[in-house]
């Protein structure tokens, strides 16, 4: 309503304004309009004619050849003037009385009041002067033009800033410009700066290693343990010893000759990385927030034997990053006095065949030298866990542990089942024919593919009956070559009579394919 | 009333542009954060990682490398010893010979004593017929497996080499390329380090031999390629590997693996039916499918990418061979997003049906339509008086800064990460060459891509009606197959 009010307001005040001025703002009336264009010698666009009725025709100023006086419907009409100044004088010759005075803007006829708001228009755009302000002296115009603001730049600065389009683009281009520049400056100091690095680092090798060798030649292994720390800090000049850099390489150095070098070597390297005060980077490194520099520092415990560090180790073996409580897992291993397994039964996150195999490497390593309770993996609540087990049963060839492995035959998920009978099969486990021959009717494929492959190797004559009853149920090509190649293995003359009352291409061919002699382990 | 239309049309385009510009630099720079964040990952888990184990370890998958052949007899018994000594415990060299007109065959049996066995086998995945398995009797090249079969392209040939292949794992790639010795141990990392998700397919990133030494089978010396093109799509290559696709790879997004490298699970490529050999581009085409399948699925996976050079390829410095290149790429492309475009803002489909797959069909596929209709636009705007020169600059000079940011930024990578052409006048050459790449090599690009729109169109290569059709589920490849042979 309020809104319906103030449009309703607005109309009227617009309506209104007119009332009570005159035809414009700078003309009062005809009069003052006609006697401006009586100063002007041409308007841009506007002329006038004169014209008279027929029945105030006179032969006398039809004749005059200066007004080309053409004829209309109603009137006689002279040809367009533009020269206002001309006005009076052309009158003179004329009747004054029966002559009008037409102007025309664009051609197009006009009444005063449209010429006035034409000239005002040309006014406003600068194309039309008034007679007093042309006669004005010029200091009046410079004192004018004084009094104006004048602000050219100012709108210059608005346009761009008012299109927002071009803002953008010009924003966007100053940043791309910088960033450009940025980068390939960027990319030139960084070329620069590692190639210094890799120079120093190259520097620090060659300064580390003579001292070191001589000291590992030269020493034996109780005379570093009594080595002073004057002794050592003497080793290298104070001023590099103190850089990061440098220190960092000497770890590098000492885990890598730590790593090919054996024996009484090795001992020494350990004692050295104590007395060289590197075990505090390698705390730092433990306590570290980023997950790399944890990782650095778990590899140098593992690699140093640092045994001081290990409940800082244990810690990470439950961490949420992968690389660290694989690597902490990995060190646990190597350095626990008690490789009981337990961390490993505990872990909650899967494992994967990544931290697998890097465990197994480790496992076959202390295997030898520390007893491992491999049985307590098959407790655990992760499966993958206990997969490991199993599988670590097979890869350490821990014969003893099938009567382990088989109190678990009946408990464990199918997946387990398939490794149980790998292990088994890699084993020869024999006394698991039962389980074996069990798991080939199992409605998993995996399960049942492995069972059928142990059968071969593992089987008796209930399993030689599983395989035909299978084969008679008409199975796909793959499982069809598993079940015949496990028939061959087993009883070749079964396998033989089987193929020739069941003559068909596929029988056929992998009967030919398995009696290939450069085919045998395909 | 046609005027007002026009007008209106000429509103609607310039604001469609602008919209389509500003989103390319965010993309881009999103791009940009997202590789540069992989990277640092990537290098900072690589900074302890052991690859010595996997080469003996039992636990490491077996790897199937499928190399298919056709008229390779100059290169093929070099290439085949070169794959057979890559370092790594359990693998199995499959070349198969695509009905070669040369001697490749016969080199290969000479060479590697190979017999003809009587290999039993199912085509599980349809392919042309095989003539025969060779393999030999000599137990040193007791991994090498030839396959020689009927003529049929690559996609069928790899299907062939799928179908004889025994390892968990599948390694597809070009015979002619150089495989650095510790390829395969690298590219199996992410298969046994996920735990929550299944890493269905890694790709690994391809470097460019032209022009570099060689030696022992890995690029022992790097340097610029002497031909502008040459450069150019080192370029080009640093911008796709270490920038693109490390990005999608943050993400889980990606939806191309090179077809000259990558690893794929056995049992997958299986169960979609293997390469669709009636697409050139038979490499995007699967991992798009493989995706399909394990989102329909709701199956938990993930598609990795490995930065490091690993594999080297020469590339095409001539003009026509590349634009041919270009052009079956871009139709590779366009039959990919036309096969599985039920995809296409599917929210079913994750971050493949509304991420990757719109960002591949607005800036892959129609892009080079964008850039010509951009071109057009600007020379109406001329003729009709309504074009703004200030306008025109800041904006082609947005694009060509924006051009030149990316392609610097992926070299600045390569010098962070691998810093393999260590040569200054190598490195001037590059940057020289980003700075001419949007004149002289892009309207290039961009018509022989447009080629390849028109040869789509016109339904040259591919298999116009059951591209047009599309698949209506990831495993319809195989029915699709079996329709066909039913014809």
């Amino acid at each position: 309503m309020l809104k319906k009010t103030i449009i309703s307001w607005c109309i009227c005040l617009l309506v209104f304004e007119g009332f009570g001025q005159g035809i414009s703002v700078r003309f009062q009336d005809s009069t003052s309009l006609i006697n401006e264009i009586k100063e002007q010698e041409s308007i841009p666009n506007l002329f006038f004619r004169f014209e008279f009725p027929f029945t105030e025709a006179r032969g006398l100023f039809l004749s005059d050849s200066s007004f080309s006086w053409s004829k209309t419907d109603s009137s006689y009409i002279s040809k367009p003037f533009t020269n206002g100044k001309e006005i009076d004088s052309l009158f003179l010759t004329l009747p004054a009385d029966s002559i009008d005075l037409k102007f025309f803007v664009f051609e197009e006829k006009s009444d005063i009041k449209g010429v006035a708001s034409y000239l005002e228009t040309l006014h406003d755009t600068g194309d039309f002067i008034l007679s007093e302000d042309q006669q004005r002296p010029e200091k009046d115009l410079v004192l004018m033009a004084s009094r104006n603001h004048y602000e050219p730049l100012d709108e210059y600065r608005n346009k761009l800033m008012s299109d927002k389009g071009l803002f953008s683009v010009t924003l966007i281009n100053i940043l791309f410009i910088i960033l450009s520049i940025f980068m390939i400056i960027f990319m030139v100091i960084f070329k620069k700066k590692r190639n210094q690095r890799e120079y120093n680092i190259k520097a620090f090798e060659n300064e580390i290693i003579e001292p070191l060798t001589t000291i590992l030649f030269e020493k034996s292994l109780d005379e570093i343990k009594e080595m002073t720390p004057e002794m050592i800090s003497s080793i290298y000049p104070k001023q590099i010893f103190q850089k990061r850099l440098f220190k960092k390489v000497l770890i590098d150095k000492i885990i890598g000759l730590n790593k090919k070098m054996k024996g009484d070597f090795k001992d020494k390297l350990k004692v050295l990385y104590k007395k060289f005060g590197l075990v505090e980077i390698t705390k730092s490194n433990l306590k570290h927030r980023h997950w790399d520099n944890v990782v650095s520092g778990l590899v140098q415990v593992n690699e140093m034997d640092l045994t001081d560090l290990l409940p800082l180790v244990k810690e990470h073996s439950q961490s949420s990053n992968f690389h660290v409580r694989s690597q902490a897992g990995a060190t646990l291993l190597n350095l626990s006095e008690k490789v009981d397994l337990k961390f490993l039964r505990d872990q909650s996150y899967p494992l994967s065949d990544w931290q697998q195999m890097h465990y197994l490497r480790i496992i076959k390593f202390v295997s030898s030298s520390k007893s491992l309770n491999i049985p307590i993996l098959f407790s655990s609540e992760n499966q993958s866990v206990r997969e490991f087990g199993i599988k670590l049963v097979r890869m350490l060839g821990r014969v003893d542990l099938i009567e382990e492995l088989h109190k678990i035959n009946k408990q464990v998920l199918e997946e387990e089942k398939a490794e149980l009978i790998k292990t088994y099969d890699v084993l020869g486990a024999h006394m698991e024919v039962d389980f074996i021959n069990q798991c080939m009717t199992s409605d998993n494929s995996e399960l049942q593919k492995e069972a059928i492959k142990s059968a071969g190797n593992l089987g008796n004559e209930e399993s030689e009956k599983i395989i035909l009853d299978l084969l008679n149920q008409d199975p796909d090509f793959p499982t069809r070559k598993i079940l015949l190649r496990s028939l061959f293995k087993l009883n070749k003359q079964t396998f033989e009579e089987y193929i020739l009352t069941h003559a068909s291409h596929e029988n056929l061919s992998i009967q030919a394919h398995l009696l290939d002699p450069v085919l045998n382990h395909v | 009333m046609y005027n007002f239309l026009f007008y209106f049309l000429i509103e609607l385009f310039g604001v469609a542009f602008m919209i389509l510009s500003f989103s390319v630099v965010i993309i881009y720079l999103t791009i940009m954060v997202l590789s540069a964040l992989e990277m640092r990952d990537f290098r900072k888990k690589n900074q302890y990682a052991d690859y010595q184990d996997i080469i003996t370890s039992p636990i490491a998958p077996g790897v199937s490398i499928i190399a298919p052949a056709f008229n390779e007899g100059s290169n093929i018994v070099q290439n085949a010893k070169s794959l057979l000594s890559l370092h790594y415990g359990r693998f199995e060299v499959i070349i198969v010979n695509d009905g070669s007109k040369d001697d490749t065959l016969q080199k290969l049996i000479d060479a590697f004593e190979l017999k003809k066995t009587d290999y039993a086998f199912h085509p599980e995945i349809e392919s042309q017929p095989v003539r025969g398995i060779y393999k030999s009797p000599n137990k040193s090249y007791r991994r090498l497996v030839v396959v020689d079969k009927e003529n049929g392209g690559k996609a069928d040939a790899l299907n062939a080499g799928i179908n004889i292949s025994q390892m968990e794992i599948l390694a597809c790639i070009d015979v002619d390329c150089i495989l650095s010795s510790d390829s395969i141990t690298r590219m199996v990392r992410p298969f046994m380090e996920e735990t929550n998700r299944k890493v269905i397919a890694v790709g690994g990133a391809i470097g460019i031999a032209n022009n570099c030494d060689v030696k022992d089978g890995t690029v022992t010396k790097y340097r610029a390629p002497e031909t502008t093109l040459g450069r150019f799509q080192v370029i080009e290559y640093c911008r796709a590997f270490l920038m693109g696709r490390m990005a999608w790879s943050r993400i889980n997004g990606l939806m191309l693996i090179s077809g000259a490298f990558g690893f794929f699970k056995r049992d997958l490529v299986m169960a979609v039916g293997g390469y669709f050999p009636k697409t050139v581009g038979e490499d995007m085409e699967l991992v798009v499918r493989m995706r399909r399948y394990m989102e329909e699925k709701r199956i938990p996976y993930k598609v990795s990418f490995i930065p490091d050079p690993l594999c080297w390829t020469e590339v095409p410095e001539d003009q026509d061979v590349l634009a041919r290149q270009r052009n079956r790429w871009m139709r590779g492309t366009i039959e990919t997003l036309q096969l599985h475009r039920k995809i296409g803002f599917n929210p079913r489909y994750g971050i493949l049906g509304m991420i990757s797959y719109p960002f591949w069909a607005l800036f892959e596929k129609f892009a080079p339509i964008i850039e010509i209709i951009g071109l057009i636009y600007t020379l109406i705007l001329m003729i009709i008086g309504d074009f703004s020169a200030i306008y025109f600059l800041g904006l082609l000079l947005m694009v060509y800064l924006l051009s030149l940011m990316v392609s610097s930024f992926s070299l600045l990578y390569e010098q962070i990460a691998f810093n393999n052409y260590k040569d200054k006048k190598d490195l001037n050459r590059l940057i020289w060459i980003i700075l001419l790449e949007p004149i002289l090599i892009h309207p290039k690009v961009v018509l022989w891509a447009i080629k390849g729109h028109i040869d789509f169109i016109i339904g040259k290569g591919g298999w116009g009606k059951m591209i047009r059709t599309g698949f209506k589920t990831a495993e319809d490849r195989k029915n699709i197959e079996t329709q066909s042979n039913s014809i």
